[in-house]
């Protein structure tokens, strides 16, 4: 990573951090924020390397010199980096103290200290207030980076210490990108990075069994619709009803079902880059041409409909079945 | 391809023979300063240097480190063949129980280019996966030409970090008081610790030709008790006190002990300590540290663990009571008394403490008011002072 692909990521945060880098005008204590895979940890990582490497160009890390090694592999002792212990709920007590006292240890080998905590949300109020103490009162030559997802669950005091760098989302087609680099197939990655913006939301998703076999549902149902007249209510009772049991997993089903109207939308406006189901095209087009715009934004509608009487705790099956009523008198 | 073909003649990166004495020795030396709770995964391993002049371990937890040298040879002794001069870093606890199992008086350690580490002894062969020793933390080089070296004698040494490093804080609010000062300027050196409920103060004088570049340090008290556990009672031999930018460094004849320094300004003291007094006591140390061990059987059932001091005539009375148990006083002879007569209430536990690090036999106070702190020095060692601070009873 560099910060020349950064800028182009996380064009703000990059830019104070290359441009205070240049000035040589780093400030005591940043927030990182922003949701899940949008590049904080690997900024943070970046930005010590800068600040360390024995043979930077210009604002660049060579990423080969030793400390930039012993920095990718966590063993340079001059960078103090704190995150929640796997099973760990909270930031320990212990990792606390540990953090304090080498807020008062001189740096081991160099003149710089660097501090980073990951999830900073997850401290205690104590422990976040004695971390305010050192956040206020900098020792020369030290920089201290807060991440976090929550930021609004951070003590004010903290936030009014610290420049706040704000990590902009993914796009949806970053988050896309992302997730078939982790080697997801195409149509997941498509489907769950519309159902969230979030990388770790996307990622269970795309992970989950359930979620592919609730989109397999969902086109089985549409086939059902499309080709008889009869089954689409017996395959939503043998299929459906035993898959989502609760509300938010519903929800997700109505979700799933308006991209698939949506998609045969894109097809009628001609963007076919917008379809989702994107292995299921032959299907989505032969469906099209049964039904007018009019009558896909009605069908759309309806689900919409659906979505708000889930919300008002209509129970999930009765919502489907006069949906798929709906839907099946339309077509 | 390339690859394998050259493992198969592995060429060598480190090779050595060290006997198992020497080796042990020094592993339990180093194994002092290994964590097993470190965040910096490195630091769970022992650093082996071969060099031409013999063999050096490494051990680590980033706040102190200790090295300890094996020489090739001692008292006509051979200890040590370096074949191919290396390094590598091997798993602390794994190599130290390892070394103090095998089998034969002498070791070998070969390490190959993939960093694959090979322990044979008699007819044991281990091959273990090393670490990267580029990984492993840097200690300060040390610059024999700097004006940074300050010998002291090991005892007095010991007596220095035994009568200060007990004053610290143990509250991390103030980290820099949770270390011992060392300042170090005119031919002495001149330590202070103190909770800002006691200080505890010991000058000595040193050997230095100039000025040292750092002459004001705070060094961890913690790292100090670790330096007195290794200390052994060989009193005469000398320590070379080395002070770098971010460390300090005690040498002592093959043994180096690295402990990082304490970051900020401490406190001036100077003007803590009560120049004039209005009463003086003289009396003998253990009389008074017994007296006070026995008031504080009952003031120690108490919250604060509070005994109170009245001058008499020729003799101070200490005296403590517990609202529960009893009371208790005693009349504690005195060897001189001026001044004015006094009532003053303190911390047992602290005096203690205070009093059971002065070795002289007879001490003086100078009190300068119930509510101003009062100090103790041993007669005929002006080194050593120690302040404690009042409580208010009411």
């Amino acid at each position: 990573m560099s910060w020349k692909t950064f800028i182009e990521k996380q064009k703000t945060a990059a830019t104070i951090f290359t441009h205070a880098l240049r000035k040589n005008e780093l400030s005591h204590a940043y927030i990182l924020e922003g949701p899940k895979g949008t590049g904080k940890r690997e900024m943070a990582k970046l930005l010590a390397q800068t600040l360390f490497c024995e043979n930077r160009k210009g604002i660049e890390p060579c990423h080969e010199c030793r400390n930039c090694r012993r920095i990718a592999s966590g063993n340079h002792p001059d960078i103090v980096w704190v995150k929640k212990e796997e099973d760990a709920t909270l930031i320990k007590k212990e990792q606390i103290t540990y953090l304090t006292r080498e807020f008062a240890y001189r740096s081991v080998e160099s003149q710089i200290k660097l501090f980073i905590i990951e999830d900073a949300d997850l401290m205690s109020t104590q422990a976040a207030n004695s971390l305010l103490k050192f956040i206020e009162e900098p020792h020369q030559n030290t920089v201290a980076l807060l991440l976090t997802e929550h930021i609004h669950q951070l003590l004010d005091t903290i936030i009014s210490r610290c420049q706040v760098l704000t990590f902009s989302a993914l796009s949806r087609k970053d988050l896309e990108d992302k997730l078939i680099e982790q080697g997801i197939s195409k149509p997941l990655a498509a489907l769950s990075s519309q159902l969230t913006n979030r990388y770790d939301e996307a990622i269970s998703y795309c992970k989950d069994e359930w979620f592919a076999n609730a989109r397999l549902l969902v086109i089985q149902l549409e086939q059902k619709l499309f080709n008889s007249t009869q089954a689409g209510l017996s395959t939503m009772y043998e299929l459906f009803a035993p898959h989502f049991k609760d509300q938010k997993q519903w929800d997700i089903a109505l979700d799933l079902l308006l991209f698939w109207y949506r998609d045969m939308m894109s097809i009628h406006l001609d963007r076919l880059s917008e379809v989702v189901y994107c292995d299921k095209l032959d299907e989505l087009k032969s469906q099209t041409l049964q039904k007018s715009l009019q009558h896909i934004a009605d069908d759309m509608a309806y689900i919409l409909k659906a979505k708000r009487q889930l919300l008002s705790h209509v129970n999930g099956l009765s919502v489907m079945e006069e949906l798929i009523v709906k839907l099946q008198g339309e077509a | 391809m390339q690859d394998i073909a050259d493992s198969n003649q592995t060429a060598l990166s480190m090779k050595m023979t060290v006997t198992k004495d020497k080796l042990v020795e020094s592993v339990t030396h180093v194994m002092k300063a290994v964590s097993s709770r470190t965040t910096i995964p490195i630091l769970t391993g022992i650093k082996i240097t071969a060099s031409l002049d013999g063999v050096t371990l490494t051990g680590s937890d980033s706040d102190v480190s200790i090295k300890s040298f094996i020489p090739l040879s001692e008292n006509d002794q051979q200890n040590v063949t370096v074949e191919k001069t290396g390094q590598i870093v091997l798993q602390a606890k794994v190599f130290s129980d390892i070394v103090r199992k095998l089998p034969s008086d002498t070791i070998a350690i070969e390490v190959d280019q993939r960093l694959i580490t090979k322990i044979t002894a008699g007819s044991s062969e281990f091959t273990l996966n090393g670490l990267d020793p580029e990984e492993y933390p840097l200690l300060p080089v040390i610059d024999e030409e700097d004006n940074n070296i300050v010998s002291i004698k090991k005892d007095l040494l010991k007596h220095v970090i035994r009568q200060t490093v007990f004053a610290v804080s143990t509250s991390e609010t103030r980290p820099v008081l949770t270390g011992v000062r060392w300042n170090i300027q005119n031919g002495k050196l001149d330590c202070v610790s103190t909770d800002s409920h006691r200080l505890a103060q010991r000058v000595i004088p040193i050997s230095t030709d100039d000025e040292t570049k750092y002459h004001n340090i705070v060094i961890p008290g913690k790292s100090l008790n670790e330096l007195y556990k290794i200390l052994d009672d060989n009193g005469e031999e000398p320590v070379r006190v080395i002070i770098t930018k971010n460390q300090i460094l005690f040498q002592i004849k093959n043994l180096d002990f690295f402990s990082r320094l304490l970051e900020g300004n401490y406190p001036d003291t100077d003007r803590l300590i009560p120049t004039d007094s209005k009463t003086t006591i003289t009396l003998s140390t253990k009389g008074l540290l017994h007296a006070i061990e026995r008031a504080s059987l009952l003031a120690k059932e108490e919250r604060n663990n509070v005994v109170k001091l009245r001058t008499h005539e020729n003799s101070v009375e200490i005296l403590s009571q517990s609202a529960e148990l009893g009371r208790v006083y005693e009349d504690v002879p005195v060897e001189t008394i001026e001044g004015e007569e006094l009532k003053i209430s303190f911390s047992a536990k602290l005096t203690m403490e205070a009093l059971s690090r002065i070795d002289a036999q007879t001490i003086q106070i100078n009190f300068t008011g119930a509510m101003r702190p009062f100090v103790i020095r041993p007669i005929g060692d002006e080194g050593i002072l120690m302040l404690i601070l009042p409580v208010r009873t009411f």
